[in-house]
């Protein structure tokens, strides 16, 4: 990798963090978006595309509602995009999976984190906002944006450090190294499918579901 | 921080609106505006709204602060409903589903559709709360809201489950009939043991995947 590949990569990786709640919540921390654009920065847009596909199906698990907890699959999907473009052609879904699953677990760590500091940061304001002062309404939001900036750079730096080792490792001496690819898939087909179902609910929701799906079969049949 | 946001918006309105007012009153518009509020963000606008046109209508403060709480909880619901339950899903399942044929241009779709969405959303609840005021939650339930809302989830069911085997086909083509059972056989394990009342809370779809990410490991690890 070279110095502005990965000060493009950080930079990205920064945007994608603040983007998931932050701002502008325009869904570029979505896997899709944020390993596709990865991909395409470390040189392999293909590469990029498969890792997040396989990622976004474990992300169409997550319903972001209330005050649930939730793994951050954007910094993770800029890592796991860049490993895959790093990667032998054939084992591009198992190392995104491999890299990119530990970083969003982590990355929802985080987010708690963040979530709590803020909340101390409101307590400590909290009787200036009562009194009107806009100044600390302001502070309130600086610091919480800046807070997440510093999030996304330490989940991108050591994404990218995760990244740098995952690129060592001299595949070729793993010849079952495939199963790494079965793995990641069979568990994000696994998450959409359950997380379809949950959802659906029962009723029109869940029929809508099943047309969906045997929609998908016919797309598929007539190939 | 959500209050603490649409004071943030609130606060070039109110400046304007109070430019020629004591600083007392216009600290109290400031205070008010930045209490306790949840909602979806995209809806938010509804709530900065209505609340500068009450303000703008001299309404009484105490009225102000139960308008915003009144607001919390339906434009939660409703913004649940119609974008992380119902546009989001719907637009990544689509996506997915095209990805064969349009390979990385589905990224800009999702980016463009989604953004033009959630623009003229931002900028309709903004205008709506400026018109209504109090009356806004009434306007809420005549409008097009609820029953969109309600539609854009079955709607994004559809597409979800059309993604799941056009992206499986994808991801599995040319592969040995074997290794696409195998695949198949630990999805509908994963989802059972994820839905099962078993598991409930503690199999999630990520979890599962680390653990057949582990096992996968571990066996390429030892039987090099």
């Amino acid at each position: 990798m070279t110095l502005p590949m990965m000060v493009a990569l950080l930079a990205w990786g920064i945007f994608v963090a603040v983007d998931l709640v932050t701002m502008p919540q325009g869904l570029f921390s979505r896997p899709l978006v944020a390993a596709t654009v990865a991909g395409a920065i470390a040189g392999d847009v293909a590469a990029g595309l498969l890792a997040g596909i396989v990622l976004e199906l474990y992300a169409l698990d997550v319903l972001p509602i209330g005050a649930s907890r939730y793994p951050d699959y954007g910094t993770a999907s800029v890592s796991a995009g860049v490993a895959a473009a790093l990667a032998p052609g054939d084992l591009a879904i198992g190392v995104a999976g491999l890299v990119g699953l530990p970083l969003a677990i982590l990355g929802g760590i985080t987010l708690h984190t963040l979530r709590r500091r803020n909340a101390v940061s409101l307590t400590r304001r909290l009787q200036r906002v009562n009194a009107g002062d806009a100044r600390a309404i302001w502070e309130l939001q600086r610091n919480g944006i800046a807070r997440d900036v510093t999030r996304g750079l330490g989940l991108s730096l050591l994404g990218l450090a995760v990244v740098t080792l995952v690129a060592r490792v001299p595949w070729d001496d793993f010849p079952r190294a495939s199963l790494l690819n079965w793995a990641t898939l069979a568990g994000g087909l696994s998450a959409v499918l359950a997380g379809a179902l949950r959802s659906g609910g029962h009723g029109a929701r869940r029929r809508w579901l099943g047309v969906g799906l045997a929609t998908g079969l016919i797309v598929v049949l007539l190939q | 921080m959500s209050g603490i946001g649409v004071g943030h918006a609130a606060a070039p309105l109110l400046r304007n609106l109070y430019a020629n007012r004591s600083t007392e009153e216009r600290r109290a518009a400031v205070a008010r505006s930045a209490e306790f509020f949840n909602s979806h963000p995209y809806l938010a606008g509804v709530a900065v709204g209505a609340v500068v046109r009450a303000e703008r209508d001299e309404v009484p403060g105490a009225a102000i602060v139960r308008l915003r709480t009144a607001l919390s909880g339906p434009l939660g619901s409703l913004g649940d409903q119609l974008v992380w339950a119902g546009e989001v899903p719907l637009v990544i399942g689509l996506a997915l589903a095209a990805t064969p044929w349009l390979g990385a241009w589905t990224v800009l779709m999702v980016v463009l559709v989604h953004n033009a969405l959630r623009l003229w959303l931002t900028a309709w609840g903004l205008d709506i709360g400026l018109r209504e005021g109090l009356g806004v939650g009434a306007a809420l339930q005549r409008s097009w809201l609820p029953a969109v809302a309600a539609r854009a989830q079955s709607a994004a069911a559809f597409a979800v489950g059309m993604a799941i085997p056009i992206v499986a086909w994808m991801l599995l083509r040319g592969v040995r009939a074997s290794v696409g059972t195998g695949v198949i056989g630990c999805m509908l394990l994963g989802a059972g043991l994820t839905l099962s009342r078993f598991a409930q809370e503690r199999m999630t779809g990520l979890r599962f995947g680390c653990a057949l990410l582990l096992f996968a490991t571990f066996i390429v690890g030892v039987f090099r």
